[in-house]
């Protein structure tokens, strides 16, 4: 089969040809769904080597989950699901490792890369964006990176993460006030 | 879009009233944008398709033995840390003597205890 045959393809033919074996039909799942991942990946853990393992991470998770996949949500919802579990892991795991040598947070550790081609006003707008995500409390930092980069409502971001709806809109609120005073310092 | 612009669009964005759809295609068209490296696609189906169903087992268990190590290094060098304290109060030194257990035996008793004279 071509390739850009795969294109006009639905997600359910294409789950179906990569349970059958269609490397290529799976290499079209990653390339429609990569930069929704890199959004939250990224957005939560800084743009670094660690993130784009993690996002690879998110799609051999997926391959290996497909079959158990039963098409009761929309594949993009159960993409984003392992994104956000497999990236609040990560940070978790950082959190205790980083605890047991020091008492510092752990935002030291991000590192900031953007693109050359970019033009320095768009330069500026993400790393302004990335420092200020990057600044914010990580259970406060989910939740923007959601509603703010991804486009979620407040109900469908409480769906993705579990959480009840009056959680998600104080932390949204108190998200924006500690957004506020970051953005003041930047 | 200005700095000043762009700031108010982050905290507008977290409004609740605030549709969250157009704010992220308005931060897209400022250039805030998330990707990951080329050749992102074909290193995961390289990865999938030529090293068999294991892998995600493998990745698992190194993550978990790197945790693990952490945790046994940091209890490893707090029990040595008790020893030579410890070795400090019992033998009154770090010489090697005290390390062999010997640093308050005299050649004769050492003589004594090997022949049983």
């Amino acid at each position: 089969m071509i390739k850009g045959s795969y294109r006009q393809k639905s997600e359910n033919e294409l789950i179906k040809a990569t349970l059958d074996g269609d490397k290529l039909a799976f290499g079209e799942i990653v390339t429609r769904y990569q930069k929704m991942v890199a959004r939250t990946v990224k957005s939560m853990l800084g743009d670094s080597v660690f993130s784009e393992d993690i996002g690879q991470e998110v799609f051999i998770k997926l391959f290996y989950s497909l079959s158990g996949f039963r098409g009761e949500a929309k594949l993009s919802t159960y993409i984003q699901k392992i994104a956000v579990n497999l990236t609040l892991n990560e940070i978790k795991r950082r959190k205790r490792f980083f605890s047991m040598f020091s008492q510092k947070g752990n935002n030291e550790m991000y590192e900031f890369e953007v693109a050359d081609h970019e033009t320095e006003e768009k330069k500026e707008a993400s790393e302004i964006v990335s420092k200020a995500l990057m600044n914010l409390d990580p259970k406060f930092r989910i939740i923007v990176a959601m509603r703010m980069l991804q486009g979620y409502s407040t109900k469908e971001t409480a769906e993705l993460l579990d959480l009840p709806l009056g959680t998600v809109l104080s932390r949204l609120s108190r998200a924006q006030q500690q957004l506020k005073d970051i953005l003041r310092k930047l | 879009m200005k700095v000043s612009d762009l700031k108010e669009l982050l905290i507008r964005s977290l409004d609740k009233e605030e549709d969250a759809g157009t704010t992220a295609s308005k931060l897209e068209e400022a250039g805030v944008t998330f990707r990951f490296s080329e050749g992102f696609r074909e290193k995961i189906l390289d990865r999938i398709y030529s090293s068999g169903s294991s892998m995600a087992h493998e990745i698992e268990f190194v993550r978990d033995l790197n945790y693990v190590f952490y945790r046994i290094a940091v209890a490893g060098v707090a029990a040595i840390v008790v020893l030579l304290i410890t070795l400090f109060f019992v033998q009154g030194s770090f010489s090697l003597n005290s390390f062999l257990g010997m640093g308050n035996s005299y050649d004769e008793s050492i003589f004594c205890l090997l022949t049983g004279n």
